[in-house]
């Protein structure tokens, strides 16, 4: 219903944006159906733009992938960095009167090494990333301060160290040629917009909230209609409530402990008349007047009439803050001024005291109550993409800064204070040599926020975790899906389906496939290709324009004026800014100014019909995407714009500049009709998409045909592309990280997609074109089993590598005691031990070397007495120390070779060595696959080639597939790849498979029957083991195969004995430790169940901890072999065998004075 | 064809020098993947049944791969680079005489390899099948009626005949159909990697054939008379 009604005004609104004329309903109505039976327009061969699709690669080149997080950090850099020094610029004492401290500009350099000779300063990142250092380059303020009666000016001081975005402006591949990328070994595909930090790559996710400073109008959870605020500046955050609470209007604030009534909150602001109030509220609205009359009433009956005696009334309520010790209490009434001016929609300033513009917003919240009340349908959409906004790393590192430059701040000035209370000074104080040694507060605080994810700011009540994340370097998919992710700050918890439902207003902004399943479902989601995240424009020239094309300034004007029939209220950026009395030309105009450049791009406009609002945005993290202007019905983009596109001759910012494309965010892009074709463009349609499939994210755009898939298949996919095993980097063979899966023979899809080809994952793949035959083979294809062929495997199919990274730190103690690395010890016929024959004399085993499980890859040594490394206990370096070995052995069952050695030093100057692991691993059974459909299976068993069924043709599969996996998981998708990398491999050449178009299946039908095939994709098949036709057609052809990262060689794990532990002696849990299997809570039951007692016996006591006690048969406690220390006699001592976890008990009771006794009894 | 007929493929490799980007064993398996002239196969002995240790001449041809690159840009090594020790073993080339590309090495990079190829077959690893790909087809008339041909229209349009129809004549439809009727001619169409050629594998694979069949027959000849072969263990009830 609803959605019918807005679809109907939505038609309305457009028709005027495009006309500008306000025309009746049904002249509209006739006007459009005529359109529509007007035969000779429909017949009109459409002018299609070719190729307009190519504005999506001319898109990427300018904003990639990971652009926001980018611009993001840029903007941070550039100029939310020197608004936040210039906002906290002073520093005084209040000891001196005559000191201060001034910051008069900060920048940050370029990235350097802070090793201490270095001649060349300049560090790469991916030096960083091998020796575990931080990227990060400094932060250098301009100051000037006083010594003694001199004013001093210091340039370039450097005060921290601030982590650096890769590829950002200030990062040293910004802007480098793929040459220059590769000479600093970094791989030009690699998206960049992490940050290294101590060696690891770290990602901050983009974090979706709720709007702030602007108005929300919901039910709460008492079930009161109510409109709140989320009121962001500088200095603090609050939440504001007007509510409807049995017919009256209340203001509701959490440093108010009681509701106020509206027209005691308004008086209290100066508001004094209840005209005034009720005009401002209802304007001369007889509706809006009786609604809001129960609230006039309770005003007047509170007898608060004159702004003191409502501030005395708020005053004992409000919760004043900040008050030191000391300092005389205030009057009430300056408590609740204080409160209603800073606090209380802390957003909107307030000048002096003039209350006005507060009083009208506060207004505004309660008119929006009451048309709420009266109208259920008027309530905002939380779940509603254009009241989100995602939070970037440049945003959450701001706050970081601030708070660490206010910490900075006030540790200094302490300090200062300090020292210049000491009554005389013996030289002229410097603040500089203070700087100086506070140096580490702001790069420690950086560094340790990134690295931990714990981003805790007291002054903001933010105490958040997990915000950076490792970045996957499983494949190349995983790393750019994790730039793309945006996580929720909903509780996962919580068992409500709004936040993770699949929203209309996320179309085209977000991927409707890509989110996990379980418990983040839905929550967890995906930027789609062709978006971009808002960076903070300046308010300033907007207003100026607004004001300039007729919006009456909100000071000016009464109430009655403001909510006038013919009127609009402005917002920008949440703030009434006034009213306009012609929106829809104002509108107009401003979009008009905006595409041509006079006003940022992403600045947005959009009129809210229902509440007669225009809306104008510039704030930072909406999400916006481009679409081409339609004028008129026509597209402003033509095929020769697309071909100076393609000649080079424009590029991307050109078409903005130009006005042909412009960015809508999500609240302006439900203010347009916007066509996805050509062919659907109507009189009234506003804009016309650039290509449709962009709607999916990059992960989702690797699935040939989705669009003829079930959704959740596309879901499975996205999750399990990122567990592909594949080509990481161009850089892969020098990165040294903790694990690493690489593909030996990857290869790119036969059905590719315009997306693949655009996030260069035909560069990048992960996984294998093999023949595939639908059929039941064997058996043990059953539950989604794959046959694989012995042939293939052996030729190299699903051939993978995995690398695995040992570090070893050879410290120096401060004892100037050292660990060393010797060769191996000898017996003392001089033979070397077995398992130290690979270690060379310099103690490490060289690469190339084959190891088996146990064999030793380094022998380092320390010295004895220095275990916890404080150097304290051990010898002086006088006496020469003891040594101990402690050589590090390679301890997996499979063989494995060093693959590489580094030797180097860290951040702290010590020698760091690093060893790459290798093994070749070819697939076995059990291991993991899948198709591109989320058809994922194991091995279930490998046949040899000549048992394999075959064509005609001598064609045979490297996979045989079941087909039972077709029919209740309907990926059409996955046959139509089937026919079409099947033509395209006969006919040599690559198809495409891209949503919502992609290679016509008419068009590869045709290719295999004119190469002698079925169109069907079946073939006749010959059984390999019977050598006899068999029994049906054969549907086969070439898909995609990933293989998983889950390996049986990982997970493979049985004991028959082993280590146990030392406090229970039970057996140790978990593959790692060699532990055993848990015979458990369940299985326990069955056995009891059962009756198989004697079983349940063995498996709990016997082959776990079984132990002998002697009991004493008297006392019942447990004494030594044959004695009973309680009894003092050897009489009646028993042997018995209990579990040593339940001796243990028995003790440690016995420690706590409870005293359990064993009663013995002949059975 | 595929699994049994024997060819000569390297199967052990010794790194003397590998600074090229590839590892190891990645390159060692890419070595027993090159084809070799297997022509004069018979000549040597599986080494399995060879009397020597390791390997020696009897059962095995070495080859050895010696290239650095001195110069900037890339240095392409092709099969053909691997030198054999025995004349009639060389790797498979093209016609452009490189053969396969076996790596590529960049400026100071160096491979120095030696190689052991042996005898196999394939039913041990791929490396030894001389095959590619191997059709085979019967009654192309569908004479036996083997085949309950799908189809939309009519078969004759749908189905045209293979080459091999030319071989046979088709039988008369309106004759009674011979139920006994087994078949005699197979067609097989064969495309080996060049170890080999077609009709040697063809041959070859008969034989292989035949000696198997022997082997079966002398088994079961055994079986029927049992007193010729005294010292069998007859409690092995798995003989």
């Amino acid at each position: 219903m609803k959605a019918e009604e807005q679809n109907g005004v939505e038609h309305l609104q457009h028709e005027r944006l495009g006309n500008g004329g306000r025309r009746s309903a049904e002249e509209l109505l006739g006007a459009s159906i005529g359109m529509d039976v007007d035969a000779k327009r429909l017949t009109d061969p459409i002018p299609t733009i070719e190729d307009k699709w190519q504005l999506l690669p001319a898109f990427l080149r300018v904003k990639g992938l990971v652009k926001q997080h980018i611009d993001s950090f840029n903007y941070f850099i550039e100029v939310d960095m020197k608004k936040i020094v210039k906002a906290n610029e002073l520093v005084t004492s209040d000891i001196d009167p005559r000191f201060y401290l001034k910051y008069t500009g900060i920048r940050v350099g370029r990235p350097e090494r802070t090793d201490a000779d270095a001649a060349d300063r300049t560090i790469t990142p991916h030096e960083c990333r091998l020796r575990d250092l931080t990227y990060a380059a400094p932060v250098m303020v301009d100051i000037e301060y006083t010594r003694g009666r001199s004013r001093v000016i210091r340039k370039g001081v450097v005060i921290g160290r601030m982590p650096i975005m890769l590829r950002s402006s200030h990062c040293v591949l910004a802007g480098a040629s793929d040459d220059e990328m590769a000479l600093m070994q970094e791989c030009p595909l690699d998206p960049g917009g992490y940050f290294i930090v101590r060696g690891t790559e770290k990602v901050i996710l983009v974090q979706e909230q709720m709007s702030k400073n602007r108005i929300i109008v919901n039910t709460d959870n008492k079930g009161f209609m109510s409109a709140s605020v989320t009121s962001s500046t500088h200095e603090r955050k609050s939440n504001t409530y007007v509510c409807m609470k049995k017919g009256r209007l209340y203001l509701k604030h959490n440093m108010i402990s009681e509701d106020i009534p509206l027209v005691v909150a308004m008086r209290a602001m100066g508001m004094t008349s209840d005209k005034e109030v009720a005009q401002l509220i209802a304007g001369v609205d007889p509706f809006y007047l009786d609604l809001l009359s129960p609230t006039l009433e309770e005003g007047a009956a509170s007898k608060l009439f004159t702004q003191r005696a409502a501030l005395d009334f708020i005053g004992p309520k409000a919760k004043s803050m900040g008050r030191r010790p000391g300092v005389a209490r205030r009057p009430a009434h300056e408590d609740a001024l204080d409160v209603l001016a800073n606090v209380v929609v802390a957003h909107v300033p307030v000048n002096g005291s003039d209350f006005r513009a507060k009083c009208v917003y506060v207004a505004m919240m309660a008119r929006r109550v009451l048309q709420s009340v009266s109208d259920g349908n008027k309530t905002d959409d939380l779940d509603y993409l254009g009241n989100k906004r995602l939070e970037l790393a440049g945003q959450l590192i701001a706050l970081l800064f601030e708070d660490l430059f206010k910490r900075f701040n006030s540790d200094l000035k302490i300090n200062v204070d300090k020292v210049l209370k000491k009554p005389n000074l013996a030289r002229e104080f410097d603040v500089f040599s203070q700087l100086m040694c506070h140096g580490d507060l702001i790069t420690q605080g950086l560094v340790r926020a990134i690295s931990t994810g714990n981003w805790s700011l007291k002054r903001f009540k933010m105490d958040r975790a997990g915000v950076t994340h490792i970045l996957s370097r499983l494949s190349y998919i995983s790393a750019l899906g994790m730039m793309t992710r945006i996580s929720s700050q909903f509780e996962k918890t919580r068992k409500v389906s709004g936040p993770r439902a699949l929203q209309p207003s996320q179309w085209g902004m977000l991927c409707p496939a890509d989110t996990p399943e379980g418990e983040l479902c839905g929550l967890v989601k995906n930027l789609a290709l062709m978006t971009h995240i808002t960076t903070d424009d300046e308010e300033e020239p907007i207003r100026r324009v607004a004001f300039a094309l007729g919006v009456e300034d909100v000071a000016l004007i009464t109430g009655a004026e403001l909510h006038a029939a013919d009127a609009h209220i402005v917002f920008l950026n949440g703030l009434i800014l006034g009213i306009t009395r012609a929106a829809q030309r104002f509108v107009r105009q401003f979009r008009v100014l905006r595409r041509s450049g006079r006003l940022p791009a992403f600045v947005s406009i959009y009129i809210d019909d229902h509440r007669k609002i225009v809306h104008m945005s510039a704030d930072s993290g909406r999400i916006c995407r481009p679409a081409i202007i339609v004028d008129g019905g026509v597209s402003r983009v033509t095929s020769e714009h697309v071909r100076q596109l393609l000649a080079g001759e424009l590029q991307f910012d050109d078409f903005l500049r130009l006005g042909l494309v412009e960015y809508l965010d999500v609240n302006e892009e439900n203010d347009c009709v916007i066509a996805i074709y050509e062919g659907e463009i109507k009189p009234y349609t506003t804009h016309l998409e650039i290509e449709p499939f962009t709607l999916l994210g990059a992960v989702a755009g690797l699935i040939p045909y989705p669009h003829h898939n079930q959704s959740p298949r596309n879901t499975y996919q996205s999750a399990m592309g990122k567990q592909a095993i594949g080509a990481i980097a161009y850089n892969q063979l020098n990165r040294i990280d903790t694990l690493l899966y690489l593909m030996v023979y990857p290869q790119q899809p036969m059905v590719k997609t315009k997306t693949i080809e655009l996030i260069n994952y035909d560069k990048l793949p992960a996984g294998q074109n093999g023949s595939v035959f639908v059929m039941s083979y064997s058996g043990y294809d059953i539950e989604d089993a794959l046959v694989l062929n012995k042939a293939s495997l052996d030729r190299g199919f699903g051939r993978c590598q995995v690398m695995r990274k040992f570090t070893a730190m050879v410290r120096k103690y401060p004892n100037n005691t050292f660990d060393r690395l010797t060769g191996p010890p000898t017996f003392q016929d001089g033979k070397v031990p077995e398992r130290f024959q690979f270690v060379d004399d310099d103690g490490m085993a060289p690469p190339g070397t084959r190891l088996e499980n146990g064999q030793v890859y380094l022998h380092k040594q320390t010295p004895v007495g220095d275990d916890d490394g404080s150097g304290a206990a051990g010898g002086s370096a006088l006496t020469a120390p003891s040594f101990r070995s402690v050589p590090m052995s390679f301890k997996y069952p499979d063989p494995g070779y060093v693959d590489k050695v580094m030797i180097t030093t860290s951040e702290s100057d010590q020698t760091l060595i690093k060893f790459l692991l290798r093994q070749t691993r070819r697939p076995e059974l059990g291991d993991k696959f899948s198709s591109r459909h989320g058809q994922k299976g194991v091995c279930g068993i490998i046949v040899q080639q000549e048992d394999m069924p075959f064509t005609d043709r001598g064609i045979y599969p490297d996979i045989v597939m079941n087909p039972h996996g077709f029919p209740s998981r309907m990926t059409v998708g996955k046959l139509m790849e089937f026919v079409a990398s099947k033509a395209g491999a006969i006919k040599g050449e690559l198809q495409y498979g891209t949503c919502f178009g992609g290679s016509k299946m008419e068009d590869m039908c045709r290719i295999l029957v004119e190469n002698g095939f079925s169109y069907t994709g079946k073939d006749y098949v010959t059984s390999g083991i019977t050598g006899e036709p068999v029994g049906a057609y054969i549907f086969n052809g070439a898909t995609y195969y990933q293989r998983l990262k889950h390996m049986v060689a990982d997970k493979m794990h049985a004991r028959a004995r082993g280590p146990r532990a030392v406090l229970t002696r039970q057996p140790t849990e978990g593959r790692s430790r060699d532990g055993g299997l848990r015979l458990g809570e369940m299985e326990k039951d069955c056995l009891i169940g059962y009756g198989a007692s004697m079983l349940l016996l063995e498996r709990l006591m016997f082959s776990s901890d079984a132990f002998e006690v002697h009991v004493c048969g008297d006392c019942g406690y447990i004494g030594y072999k044959g004695w009973c220390q309680m009894c003092r006699s050897s009489k009646s001592m028993v042997p018995i065998k209990i579990p040593y976890a339940c001796k243990l008990l028995f003790q440690e009771l016995q420690s706590m004075n409870i005293m359990p006794r064993l009663v013995m009894e002949d059975i | 064809m595929i699994a049994e007929v024997p060819t000569m493929a390297i199967d052990m490799v010794l790194f003397n020098e590998n600074t090229s980007v590839l590892a190891d064993e990645f390159f060692a398996h890419r070595l027993g993947l090159v084809p070799l002239v297997s022509t004069s196969v018979d000549q040597f002995k599986y080494s399995r049944d060879c009397t020597c240790g390791e390997y020696c001449k009897e059962c095995s041809v070495e080859f050895t791969l010696h290239v650095k690159c001195t110069e900037p840009g890339t240095r392409v090594v092709h099969s053909s680079e691997l030198i054999s020790s025995n004349k009639d073993v060389v790797p498979v080339v093209d016609d452009n005489g490189r053969g396969v590309i076996l790596l590529k090495l960049s400026k100071g990079q160096e491979i120095n390899v030696h190689c052991v190829a042996k005898k196999g077959v394939a039913k041990e690893h791929a490396k030894w099948s001389p095959c590619a790909a191997v059709g085979f087809e019967y009654d192309p008339h569908n004479n036996l009626k083997h085949l309950d041909y799908w189809f939309e229209k009519g078969i004759k349009e749908e189905w045209p005949l293979s080459k091999n129809a030319e071989e046979e004549t088709e039988n008369d439809p309106s004759a009674p159909f011979d139920y006994n009727a087994e078949p005699t001619t197979f067609y097989f169409n064969v495309e080996t990697i060049g170890s080999l050629d077609p009709q040697a594998v063809v041959i070859k694979a008969t034989r292989v054939l035949q000696e198997k069949l022997g082997a079966l027959q002398m088994a079961l000849e055994e079986d029927q008379h049992p007193d010729t072969n005294a010292n069998m263990d007859e409690a092995d009830p798995w003989v």
